[in-house]
């Protein structure tokens, strides 16, 4: 199977995928209960677009195509409302953040299809680290070579991105000291990273061709990439963000990107090049240790400054097109956690101080995230 | 003053001697049984009570029993506390197929098992007692072994909560029939409804009174770590005390207690399971203790009913299980799993037993023939049985043997 035709979508079009933690109620650890939980959704009434994740302690939930902030919202919430409805009747924990901050990666087991047994078999113990928990946000493109000049200058605000869901700094019971450790898991697979630098479709295609001979892909999902196309929707995807503790920051975070993405398609600010990429990965390493503290090099003119300002001139960028979209609530709430240096990861930490165990804090995560 | 420099006396070895070295066996059957039979290692600790009791090499009968019977009531006082608050009422509440199907399952099991035995001919009050105590699951068996499988999921917790409300029930109604009993022989119906009373609302009441002291010791020690165990034992402890003193049933409020605290402190419990090392010796004497209590004379009476209730027994929980699996939201493997998984009983049927023979000895020699021999019989099988299930049903860890 080749690539597939690149399908059309509305342009700006918005979609949002949430891995989301499934933990028992008692110690509050991982529990692998994805399988039961979605039996039960099988038999809604109204079917929701739910599926299971590589570990049984996984479950991902998506909205559907959405053509505003509001809507996404309204989305997400009555899912999650759903959701949380069954979860309670199989006394099942569901909560956001980017990591699990104990459970140790060697008890999860993989959810039995045969794609995620192949991943299994191919990956080994990655596999099972890979119990780590994004979100995903799609935004839909009106060709392809608008979403490949999309998903280039996008690439200059995935730090952005990164330092704004920031979700994860405990992994395996400690405090990484990182506040997107979860990244660090996605780098080790072969296939993660940036896209190659192609502006158009066709390109893409020979690109994707030449990868498939050589027999390492075999399709689109394959690639790890941090944004990538998908044809088939007729979006491009951005896979950075840790899924927030919220549904609410989720929606938030989305409107961000949309926002962003409304900016780059119409003011065409820079002409993306590869250039860019040379500090891209300096970039994206300083978002996901030190969040709003890192370092942002700016590709277009090497001057270096704190994330923090560079996320507070963006969000003066983007006020037109966030009124034109109706994104200027959600932006104000973001650019307000970054004026207060606040986020998902602080709050982690906050609560971890207060309350010196991190069982205790997955119990708040599991509050929160029934809570707005 | 000394004589000699050695005992002048024939040296004697005592009932420790004998303990000891039973505890010892019991650790080296269970791990020999673990590694080359993937046995539940409790399963040894059963076989070593039976080898080492009268019906084997005699080391032990009923009066060492009761000798170190505070050993083995501590050990289920802390084995019924934990499993208690492994039950999340909050659950129960927003679920209420788990209690009808918990209902069900001990109805069913009850009206089996009691049906059979009036099948056979057996005495009223001897079928109901035995039919009561059936109802039962072993908390420590099934807490036993899902620990040592490091099972979680599902049916585990579904496992858990049944069990904690069989032996809920089988206290309560032992309790209401023995309270018949009293009524009729003594002819005092006031007694008879008046004590199966105020053993539940005095166990409700020490649970509770058992949750505060816990929430309030809580906020000043972390119990997960070695001052906060201790205290946590020396609290049970006192509670084991307290029970006695008001003679109220040790099954119960322990039980309820831990199911007050996850209640009023949803937070997550993190002490070591059982207590750590102690509590899992606690449980080996426990185990070892048990066996010891059935004879010869128990065996030839008990044997062919104790089958009869074996086999009713196990379609009964069976079939409870099943029947409401789509309600229920189980899927009809995951069912069939839990429904064998309920299988086990042990020494919370023993001291159930102990319970009518204090009152009416020969009804609770007939009793404990068929339940002894019944609760011997499911400690060697069982164990495996609920490990397998458990694995069955995808809720096992797999680790090195």
């Amino acid at each position: 199977m080749g690539l597939p035709p690149f399908a059309t979508s509305r342009p700006l079009t918005l979609g949002i995928e949430l891995e989301l933690q499934l933990v028992n109620t008692h110690d509050y650890d991982l529990v692998g209960s994805a399988a039961d939980l979605l039996r039960r959704l099988s038999r809604q009434k109204c079917p929701l677009d739910i599926k299971p994740e590589i570990t049984q302690s996984m479950i991902e939930m998506a909205s559907g195509v959405s053509h505003s902030y509001a809507e996404v919202l309204a989305q997400l919430t009555e899912i999650r409302d759903v959701l949380l409805e069954n979860a309670d009747a199989l006394n099942i924990g569901i909560c956001g953040g980017g990591t699990h901050g104990f459970q140790h990666w060697g008890e999860r087991k993989i959810y039995s299809t045969s794609r995620f047994r192949f991943l299994s078999d191919l990956y080994g113990y990655l596999a099972k680290q890979f119990t780590i928990f994004g979100q995903h946000v799609h935004i839909g493109c009106p060709d392809p070579d608008t979403a490949l000049y999309t998903l280039h200058a996008l690439s200059r605000f995935v730090p952005h991105f990164i330092a704004l869901s920031a979700s994860s700094p405990f992994v395996q019971g400690h405090d990484t000291g990182f506040f997107s450790a979860r990244l660090n898991s996605v780098f080790a697979f072969p296939l993660s990273g940036r896209a190659p630098f192609v502006e158009n479709w066709q390109a893409f295609e020979t690109y994707f061709d030449a990868m498939k001979k050589t027999g390492v892909v075999s399709s689109m999902k394959d690639f790890y990439w941090d944004i990538r196309p998908k044809p088939e929707f007729g979006t491009i995807e951005v896979r950075v963000m840790d899924t927030p503790l919220t549904v609410t920051k989720a929606a938030q975070l989305a409107a961000f990107i949309q926002t962003v993405a409304r900016y780059v398609m119409v003011e065409h600010p820079f002409h993306p090049q590869e250039q860019d990429y040379l500090v891209y990965s300096f970039n994206r390493f300083q978002a996901c240790r030190f969040g709003y503290e890192g370092t942002y090099v700016d590709p277009g003119t090497n001057e270096h400054r704190p994330l923090q300002e560079e996320l507070l001139s963006t969000f003066n960028l983007l006020e037109s097109h966030a009124m034109a979209l109706g994104t200027a609530d959600a932006c104000a709430a973001l650019r307000q956690g970054v004026l207060s240096g606040d986020s998902d990861a602080l709050q982690l930490r906050r609560e971890y101080e207060d309350t010196k165990s991190l069982p205790e804090v997955v119990q708040r995560q599991c509050a929160r995230w029934r809570s707005a | 003053m000394i004589d000699t420099p050695w005992p002048s006396e024939f040296i004697t070895f005592n009932e420790i001697t004998r303990l000891a070295l039973a505890l010892m066996w019991a650790v080296l059957l269970g791990e020999l049984l673990h590694r080359h039979a993937r046995c539940p290692r409790i399963t040894g600790y059963a076989l070593t009570g039976l080898l080492l009791g009268p019906t084997g090499l005699t080391w032990f009968s009923a009066p060492e029993f009761h000798h170190f019977k505070l050993w083995v009531d501590f050990a289920l006082t802390l084995l019924l506390f934990e499993l208690g608050i492994h039950v999340n009422l909050r659950w129960l509440f927003a679920n209420p197929w788990v209690i009808t199907a918990s209902l069900l399952e001990s109805a069913l099991t009850f009206g089996a098992v009691f049906g059979a035995l009036s099948l056979i001919h057996a005495e009223p009050h001897l079928a109901a007692f035995i039919a009561a105590i059936s109802m039962g699951t072993s908390p420590v068996i099934v807490m036993r072994v899902a620990s040592e499988s490091r099972a979680q999921g599902q049916i585990t917790q579904r496992l858990f909560v049944l069990t904690a409300l069989n032996t809920v029930y089988a206290t309560v109604m032992v309790n209401i029939l023995l309270g018949n009993l009293h009524a009729a022989f003594k002819g005092n119906w006031m007694l008879a409804l008046m004590h199966p009373a105020y053993l539940l609302l005095g166990s409700i009441g020490m649970g509770i009174a058992l949750a505060i002291a816990f929430k309030w010791l809580r906020r000043y020690f972390d119990f997960s770590n070695e001052q906060g165990g201790a205290l946590l034992f020396g609290l049970l402890l006192l509670l084991l005390s307290f029970l006695e003193a008001f003679d109220l049933p040790i099954l119960l409020a322990p039980l309820l207690g831990g199911m007050a605290i996850k209640f009023i402190d949803p937070r997550p419990q993190l002490w070591p399971r059982y207590f750590g090392t102690a509590g899992a010796i606690l449980v080996i004497m426990m185990f070892i203790l048990a066996g010891s209590v059935l004879t010869w004379d128990g065996w030839i009476h008990g044997a062919v009913t104790a089958v009869v209730v074996l086999a009713v027994r196990s379609v009964a929980k069976m079939a409870g299980a099943l029947s409401l699996a789509p309600p229920a939201l189980l899927s009809m493997k995951q069912a069939l799993s839990l429904g064998i998984a309920l299988s086990p009983m042990s020494v919370s049927a023993l001291i159930l037993v102990e319970n009518v023979r204090l009152f009416y000895p020969t009804l609770g020699n007939d009793i404990a023939n068929v339940v002894l021999t019944l609760m011997i019989l499911l400690e060697l099988i069982s164990p495996s049985l609920v490990q397998a299930m458990l694995h069955r049903a995808g809720e096992t860890l797999e680790r090195d043997p």
